[in-house]
């Protein structure tokens, strides 16, 4: 099961989190310090799954966006972040109680596209 | 597991990048948001991040309370931002329920995003009136809302909504039903237990996406209670051999592998159907062999597949020629140049019995 999904950029800031089990506030941040701090001092060279705790946490870098059950860090991605609306939209149509429900392109982004021609027209 | 949740999640930013147009409804670069990531990104200690997360909270509180909804959307987003960075912002849930309820859809949604990030009790009225409506993205958002959250005491109430969309014409209404239902079936299991007839019509749906998204439900019910379910196995192969066989639209391919979730999930639950049954694992011999020999390009999530694949001739009933196989794929990961491969051989729980 998939506990929450974070992106994160170079420097650590957390750019986006989804949390799929309940977890309080105050721990979130102490959370996602841990496994940025993991995650962010990997080399290439190392394996991208990694236990944190109870939790593993996958982390997979494609041009710099790493993500993972798990933490995605991204290059200085604004564009994502200034449509973060759309992005947990996306993240809800992929994932749903922690488990991947979709991953037909075309479907994801179904909801997405009618949502945005009945905002426009 | 993790090896499948890491080739998923490499779909995203490709699929992320896809919507980076900005659109009239979406929010500028120029916006508020922008300007307040765009701060935060340049501050370099947590202190000023401090200040400047309570500055913006204080603007917020001060713009929530006016009516106009457009802007309501930009500071909801923004309230979910700070949120995130771990600021208190509870007086803005009031606002997010009564965008919810107002505003055109994609208020809405936004609203509904903002509330699931926090169980609410009073969300589900709005999602009950969404849930009756007349137009489809309405019903869509509530039914997703629902699925991620949603009071257990309150099921009553909309089981009987949600049951009614599992015969609506549009296959994304179904499966979103579908999958409202496996979260109630988890929250409350007595709840749900007199419409597990109409589980079985949402897997022989016609639509491949119903289809999947009961195959949730059934992993679970099969995890539960395995010997219930045997009479499916059968349906169960029947899916795979068509999946893999290329009979699914092309859509449905991942890097020219057709559905390659979907196959996982069926492998998962093949492996629990033939655990300790001979003449179920019997039927199964075929398929197995054939996802083997199907998955062989070398792509991350064809690995992917393979593991599975792997995993469930373990588990069932043994077949010399198969486990010989199997034995092979395991001498390719192991052998392979890739570190992730080797990982999954070696170090995963599960392979640390079998091997």
């Amino acid at each position: 099961m998939i506990k929450f999904v974070l992106m994160v950029n170079q420097q650590g800031q957390t750019r986006l989190s989804k949390y799929y089990e309940p977890v309080e506030l105050s721990r979130r941040a102490a959370l996602e310090a841990v496994a940025v701090r993991c995650c962010l001092s990997r080399s290439k060279h190392q394996v991208n799954i990694l236990p944190a705790g109870d939790v593993f946490v996958v982390l997979k870098s494609a041009d710099r966006l790493l993500m993972a059950a798990g933490i995605i860090v991204l290059e200085e991605q604004l564009l994502i972040m200034f449509n973060l609306d759309s992005v947990h939209i996306i993240l809800d149509e992929m994932i749903q109680n922690g488990r991947i429900v979709e991953t037909n392109k075309c479907r994801i982004l179904a909801p997405l596209t009618a949502i945005d021609k009945m905002a426009d027209g | 597991m993790s090896d499948v949740v890491e080739k998923t999640l490499t779909a995203l930013p490709s699929l992320l990048s896809l919507d980076s147009q900005p659109g009239s409804a979406r929010l500028s670069t120029n916006s508020k948001l922008g300007n307040l990531i765009r701060g935060i990104t340049e501050l370099t200690s947590k202190h000023e991040e401090e200040k400047l997360i309570q500055r913006e909270l204080l603007l917020i509180k001060e713009q929530v309370s006016s009516p106009n909804t457009t802007m309501m959307k930009e500071i909801m987003v923004r309230a979910i931002y700070c949120e995130m960075l771990g600021y208190g912002v509870s007086f803005s849930y009031i606002h997010a329920i009564k965008l919810a309820q107002q505003g055109n859809v994609l208020e809405k949604r936004v609203g509904k995003c903002k509330k699931t990030l926090h169980s609410y009790p009073i969300l589900s009225l709005p999602v009950t009136m969404d849930l009756q409506s007349t137009n489809l993205i309405e019903v869509c958002m509530a039914l997703t809302v629902v699925s991620q959250m949603f009071p257990k005491d309150m099921i009553p109430a909309i089981l009987p909504l949600v049951e009614e969309k599992l015969n609506h014409p549009k296959e994304i209404i179904r499966r979103k039903a579908v999958l409202a239902l496996y979260k109630f079936y988890l929250i409350a299991p007595n709840q749900v237990q007199h419409i597990h007839n109409k589980f079985r019509k949402a897997l022989c749906d016609k639509d491949p996406g119903v289809m999947s998204a009961s195959l949730h439900i059934y992993l679970q019910l099969i995890q539960e209670n395995p010997e219930g379910y045997k009479d499916l196995a059968g349906s169960f192969i029947t899916i795979l051999k068509q999946v893999v066989g290329g009979k699914l639209p092309m859509d449905f391919n991942y890097h020219s592998v057709p559905a390659p979730w979907l196959q996982i999930h069926l492998l998962r639950i093949l492996s629990l159907l033939g655990k300790n049954d001979r003449s179920t694992s019997e039927i199964m011999y075929e398929i197995l062999d054939e996802s083997l020999r199907r998955a062989e390009m070398n792509h991350n999530i064809t690995y992917a597949i393979l593991y599975e694949c792997v995993k469930c001739i373990y588990t069932i009933y043994p077949k010399t020629d198969l486990l010989e196989k199997a034995a092979k794929c395991i001498g390719n990961f192991v052998m392979s140049p890739k570190i992730n491969l080797k990982y999954l051989v070696l170090y995963t729980p599960k392979n640390k019995n079998n091997t």
